[in-house]
């Protein structure tokens, strides 16, 4: 643990213990959505689904990324990881992003991404509004994640026909906002 | 549509096995098995059995996902 860094953001006004518990359960949701994504992602096949097959991926990839980056905080802030994998995946801040009854049904596949994605969003903002000017660095690092949620929900949109995502797909190394944490 | 006194909605805090109902705008909701719900807890910060019509300003999301949540009843006084 790193003692002095937690005590500057207890001091900050912080519930570390509840800070903690959000990440775990943050952290839960990226292992699993990385597990049933990878689900997906074999069931994103045909005309409709392979154009969807590499965002997928990549958000698959990322998700993943997502996890190993907030292990470090966790533990550094004096928490740590369930013994118990099933309890970490009960633990999850997000439902289990699971294949639709008809997995051919790639809207219904792509409904289930784009929940799965908001619901980060909404975890991702809700630590970033607890940390601010707080715990800078669980914000910076709840930012750089967010950053990516907010790319990945997009994606899923546009696929929805809700409107433009507002960019491209990944060119290059996956993981851009995040990838300095896991150096 | 049932009615349920303050106390009665307190009582139902999800812990322990039992029903995990909230309130918000008067009205009563079912999140007994809602996966975000478990325990009667919600991200860490809120609990079943409480009224969480301020705590809406605060969340990362808008009451439309109230939608998603059946309304099991409406508060009356105690």
């Amino acid at each position: 643990m790193a003692r002095v860094a937690r005590e500057m953001v207890e001091k900050a006004g912080v519930n570390v213990d509840q800070l903690i518990e959000l990440l775990v359960k943050n952290a839960a949701a990226e292992l699993t959505t990385y597990y049933y994504y990878t689900i997906l992602r074999m069931n994103l096949i045909g005309l409709k689904g392979e154009g969807v097959k590499e965002i997928a991926e990549t958000a698959r990839v990322e998700d993943r990324n997502h996890f190993e980056a907030l292990i470090p905080r966790i533990y550094e802030l004096g928490g740590e990881l369930p013994a118990d994998m099933k309890a970490f995946h009960d633990k999850s801040a997000c439902p289990p992003a699971s294949l639709p009854k008809d997995p051919t049904d790639v809207m219904g596949i792509l409904k289930v991404l784009v929940e799965a994605e908001r619901c980060a969003v909404r975890g991702y903002t809700q630590i970033c509004n607890m940390t601010a000017g707080k715990d800078h660095r669980t914000y910076e690092l709840a930012v750089a994640i967010l950053n990516e949620e907010i790319e990945h929900e997009s994606w899923f949109s546009e696929f929805l026909g809700e409107g433009p995502s507002g960019h491209f797909l990944r060119r290059g190394d996956t993981s851009p906002f995040v990838r300095k944490f896991l150096q | 549509m049932k009615e349920f006194t303050l106390d009665e909605i307190r009582r139902c805090d999800g812990r322990d096995g039992r029903r995990a109902l909230i309130l918000y705008k008067g009205k009563v909701y079912d999140v007994t098995g809602s996966f975000l719900w478990q325990d009667g807890r919600h991200q860490v910060l809120h609990s079943a059995g409480a009224d969480l019509t301020d705590a809406m300003d605060e969340a990362p999301h808008g009451e439309d996902l109230m939608e998603r949540v059946p309304v099991v009843g409406v508060l009356i006084g105690d």
